[in-house]
């Protein structure tokens, strides 16, 4: 049995795409018990009902912040039972959408109900912060930001950090263009005189900190503040993926 | 972040301490103070400095060595590229303008097809001798 936990929706046009999965589900006999997260009950708390009353699979759809803090209170329950997660990433923009985002009403219901599950590592950010897309460290203006990774310490002034579930980090850092000249000459042929140094980064063990505390997000929720340690959970939760599509050169070759 | 086909790259505004060490590519921009080591290309972008040992398959290098480098196929050393140190390679590539101080080890090809014996090739670049051969020509062009 399936256990729905719609996030609150933002606008009219959520709503009604959130109203067509109901009706979907429910065309395609995977209805079951449908909440929806709010002030009143948060999705923690549905969550905890769920687990409490042994549903199968709990299906989170909302943007990162919501999917993440029900991935985060499914593991810190600990279920006694084989439980799966169902994902529908609502949010276009988020890193989620690509694996979990679904054109239709339809498609989304099709790979719910064909339950092919996938065994997923889950990023942790101590103490208890689990997520499976990634984690955001924003400072508001570039601060010098000292990484402590596996066997090296990495020291770099950043706009913006990214860490995700494998521990992949990415680092951003705007750099403009010195030169006065080079920059009216950018102003005419209507070019940025800002480039970006990125800085790419894998771990097992990451340890952040910083001289002023920088705040940490997980979607645009957030979470924590530095300093932060943050850890990978191998294998910790079983997830609905589509089906891999098989294209007609593969079938023909 | 398509995290499968991304190695590591240590950005101009990054310093490192500590040894680094990747299955995929390595390219650093910034500073590094430690090891690297790669199984396949380690690449040394001109705003670079390393100041440690660097081991790879191949290794492309256009900023600043303070260390060994062993590139077991192919070391590549660019026109603003320097290196202070020993060089161990099967192939090597030095362009002109680059700087290299140290001493090279390459496996002898020659004695590698004649038989299975294998005697190292060791040349050793020192500035101050290269300034004595110069000189030395010139005395000879006089002569004739």
């Amino acid at each position: 049995m399936y256990y729905y936990i719609f996030e609150q929706p933002k606008s009219k046009h959520e709503r009604a795409a959130f109203e067509k999965i109901r009706e979907v589900a429910r065309d395609f006999g995977i209805y079951g018990e449908i909440t929806q997260a709010s002030p009143a009950r948060s999705a923690d708390e549905l969550v905890m009902i769920a687990i409490n009353k042994k549903y199968s699979t709990i299906v989170a759809i909302g943007d990162d912040a919501h999917v993440n803090a029900i991935i985060s209170r499914i593991i810190k329950s600990d279920p006694d039972y084989n439980l799966a997660l169902g994902i529908v990433a609502t949010d276009p923009n988020s890193i989620l959408y690509d694996r979990w985002g679904f054109k239709t009403a339809e498609e989304a219901c099709e790979t719910l109900k064909n339950r092919k599950l996938t065994k997923f590592s889950l990023g942790l950010v101590e103490p208890d912060h689990y997520f499976i897309s990634s984690i955001t460290i924003l400072p508001p203006k570039p601060t010098r930001v000292l990484f402590e990774v596996d066997h090296w310490k990495a020291e770099a002034v950043i706009d913006r950090a990214e860490i995700s579930n494998n521990l992949y980090i990415l680092l951003e850092r705007s750099i403009n263009e010195r030169s006065t000249l080079k920059n009216a000459y950018n102003w005419l042929v209507g070019k940025s005189s800002n480039k970006t140094d990125q800085s790419i980064f894998k771990g097992k063990i990451i340890r952040v900190d910083s001289s002023d505390p920088i705040p940490v997000y997980i979607g645009s929720k957030a979470i924590k503040q530095t300093p932060i340690s943050i850890y990978r959970k191998l294998n910790a939760l079983k997830i609905i993926t589509k089906r891999d599509k098989i294209s007609l050169e593969k079938i023909t070759s | 972040m398509k995290q499968d086909q991304v190695g590591t790259i240590v950005g101009s505004s990054v310093h490192l301490t500590g040894a680094i060490k990747d299955s995929s590519d390595i390219t650093i921009f910034g500073s590094v103070e430690g090891e690297v080591i790669s199984d396949a290309k380690v690449i040394i972008e001109e705003s670079a400095y390393v100041k440690g040992p660097v081991t790879a398959r191949e290794v492309i290098l256009s900023g600043f060595v303070n260390g060994t480098v062993n590139a077991k196929d192919r070391l590549e050393l660019n026109t603003n590229g320097s290196i202070k140190g020993n060089i161990d390679t099967t192939e090597l590539l030095i362009h002109s303008g680059a700087t290299f101080i140290g001493k090279c080890t390459m496996p002898d090809k020659r004695s590698n097809e004649s038989g299975p014996t294998e005697e190292n090739f060791e040349a050793e670049v020192d500035e101050d001798k290269l300034q004595t051969s110069t000189e030395d020509e010139g005395e000879d062009e006089k002569e004739e």
